[in-house]
């Protein structure tokens, strides 16, 4: 219960999303050669892992080796792929489509073929059994065990082909057997025009429960025989109706349907446990600890207020999550930010507490070191202040630095009320007088002490110093 | 006759738009009435850091000293000097105080100095405040201890 307590909405969200992300990559990607390699990359990761947990150094090493560079070579490799995948799709397709198998079926083809046959007058014979067994009512036969294609079916009653003249069966999506010899009818109320083909037809579905297809040669009609019947058949929608009826192919895609939905509605549920696994791997595991030095920042300052002192500048953080995450812990993510809002003149005592931290997901506080920062703060005020040189160093021996002018001789400085109140100088730089040997004028820049402390815009940062060296009297 | 009483009358006017002019433009005069009469005391004429006062004289006036003189001497120099009075040379090391000497000065003219004896630890940045027995600040020197 405290485990689930713990699960924020973003967690959900996170989960969720990537589960998604996954899912539609498998949709998209499924049946290509990407797909199969991804999947053996896959494979090799957690094999990497395993190995990884098993303490195995080298094949760990080699393995991610292998990795990486896979990763890279399936983006070379199957550019085109990708590329056909992203960009030959609409917005829609890749988001929520579902790609259709467009392969042709068996009963497509043979009606195509069929269609061939009869314009150019090419008879032909088609036996397309059912659960009968056909092996005792036919003679001879060529086994041919081939793919069911429009080529095969148009070349096998070609004219100069030896076995046009015999029937072919076909089982399934494969021609079995050609030039197979069926037995005859001896009725004799068939019409005049129907020759030896017709007869053979009609012979096989007398004694058995196939369907044979008939094309004539002399008229190219097209005829199917079957249960003691022969009938002439007008148009490919009959004919597929029929053949659909024979093979009972309305059931058979419906199971196809009905297995792809299975299909991806296992891929879905794979998807979102496997994404559900690598994110507690990621974000519950709080095994490992990192401490970080992040400095202190501070939000909304009344900008008539100056930051004089501060107890501390930065702050200890002691920091919980899993391996990957603190390994991928940038310090700069992690901020501690205190709202000075509030703030007074003079000194503000701030809690650190969770809302003033600044987490990357899936990391944890564990400890703040200090727990409280005083931070000072001033009123800023502009006040005009002496300025004085700061000599060291020695002058060459027998002289002395008589007198000094300089400009300006005050300044204007900005800063904390407190601060500038009991601040009667503001001194250069240091100026060396070890070279200096004869009058003349130098610059000096202003060193202001502390650094909070800005000359007011307007007033010179440097100072032009005229001296005056004489011989010291002895 | 009116014509003298004109004038008078222009005269006035002008006598009170000369006071009112004054006060106006020196408005500080009036502020510090304490300062006013301390100030009619004695005048604050000229005071220089020199490595050492001999006969009433700065030696070797300068705005730097080296440590290795040893002392180092603030001279001041007040011209008008109505009545016995003193005055402060306060010595800041680093805007800190070091010391405060209370130096006498007497009418009409006096000249007065007061001096530190220089250790390591005093090289950097100095300052002596010249200021009366009020605490009004008359000058302030500035000067540097080197190597």
């Amino acid at each position: 219960m405290s485990f689930f307590a713990t699960i924020r909405w973003q967690d959900i969200v996170d989960i969720l999303l990537n589960s998604y992300i996954l899912f539609r990559l498998y949709v998209l990607f499924r049946e290509t050669y990407v797909f199969r390699v991804l999947t053996g990359l896959s494979l090799l990761w957690i094999f990497q892992r395993i190995a990884v947990f098993f303490g195995l150094i080298l094949t760990s090493w080699v393995l991610q080796g292998i990795t990486a560079l896979a990763a890279l070579i399936i983006i070379i490799v199957f550019r085109n792929e990708l590329r056909s995948v992203l960009q030959a799709k609409n917005l829609k397709a890749i988001l929520w489509g579902f790609p259709q198998k467009s392969v042709p079926t068996t009963i497509q083809i043979i009606t195509d073929s069929v269609n061939a046959l009869s314009r150019r007058h090419i008879g032909a014979l088609i036996v397309l059994p059912a659960k009968e067994d056909l092996k005792d009512m036919v003679q001879g036969g060529i086994p041919l065990r081939g793919l069911v294609s429009k080529e095969m079916i148009t070349s096998i009653f070609w004219g100069d082909n030896p076995v046009h003249d015999g029937a072919a069966i076909i089982e399934g999506d494969r021609i079995a057997e050609v030039g197979v010899i069926l037995p005859l009818s001896y009725r004799s109320d068939l019409p005049s025009q129907y020759g030896t083909r017709h007869r053979a037809a009609l012979g096989l579905a007398e004694i058995t429960d196939a369907l044979i297809v008939v094309v004539s040669q002399e008229t190219g009609n097209v005829l199917v025989a079957k249960d003691s019947k022969i009938k002439k058949i007008h148009g490919n929608a009959a004919l597929i109706k029929i053949l659909q009826e024979h093979m009972g192919v309305y059931e058979e895609e419906n199971g196809y349907q009905q297995k792809e939905r299975f299909k991806i509605s296992i891929a879905a549920i794979v998807s979102v446990f496997f994404i559900a696994g690598m994110w507690l791997s990621f974000s519950k595991g709080l095994d490992s600890l990192i401490t970080l030095e992040i400095p202190a920042e501070y939000t909304n300052r009344d900008p008539r207020f100056e930051i004089v002192k501060a107890s501390v500048h930065t702050v200890r953080l002691d920091l919980a999550g899993s391996g990957t995450l603190i390994k991928s812990i940038q310090p700069e993510k992690v901020q501690v930010k205190l709202d000075l809002e509030n703030a007074v003149v003079g000194q503000n005592i701030f809690s650190i507490t969770q809302k003033d931290i600044t987490l990357p997901p899936g990391i944890f506080l564990r400890k703040v070191v200090p727990s409280v920062i005083k931070v000072t703060l001033d009123e800023t005020i502009q006040r005009e202040i002496p300025v004085q040189i700061d000599w060291v160093g020695e002058l060459p021996k027998g002289l002395i630095l008589s007198k000094i002018n300089f400009d300006p001789e005050k300044i204007e400085v900005i800063g904390g009320k407190r601060i500038l109140e009991n601040l009667s100088t503001i001194y250069t730089e240091k100026v060396n007088l070890d070279s200096m040997k004869t009058s003349g004028t130098m610059f000096a820049n202003l060193a202001l002490t502390p650094a909070a402390l800005k000359i007011a815009p307007g007033s010179k940062d440097r100072i032009r110093i005229g001296y005056v060296i004489k011989p010291r009297i002895e | 006759m009116v014509r003298r009483y004109r004038f008078y009358t222009f005269l006035f006017v002008l006598l009170c738009a000369n006071l009112f002019f004054v006060h106006r433009t020196f408005p500080q005069n009036n502020q510090n009435s304490a300062a006013d009469t301390v100030q009619n005391e004695l005048t604050f004429h000229h005071a220089v850091m020199c490595e050492e006062v001999k006969d009433l004289a700065p030696i070797n006036p300068a705005v730097v000293f080296s440590i290795k003189i040893g002392k180092v001497s603030c001279f001041s120099v007040f011209d008008t000097v109505l009545e016995k009075t003193f005055i402060y040379h306060k010595w800041f090391h680093k805007d800190i105080p070091s010391t405060n000497k209370k130096l006498t000065v007497q009418p009409p003219r006096w000249a007065t100095y007061s001096s530190i004896q220089l250790r390591e630890t005093d090289k950097g940045p100095w300052r002596v405040e010249i200021s009366d027995r009020k605490g009004n600040l008359l000058h302030i020197l500035r000067f540097s201890i080197t190597d």
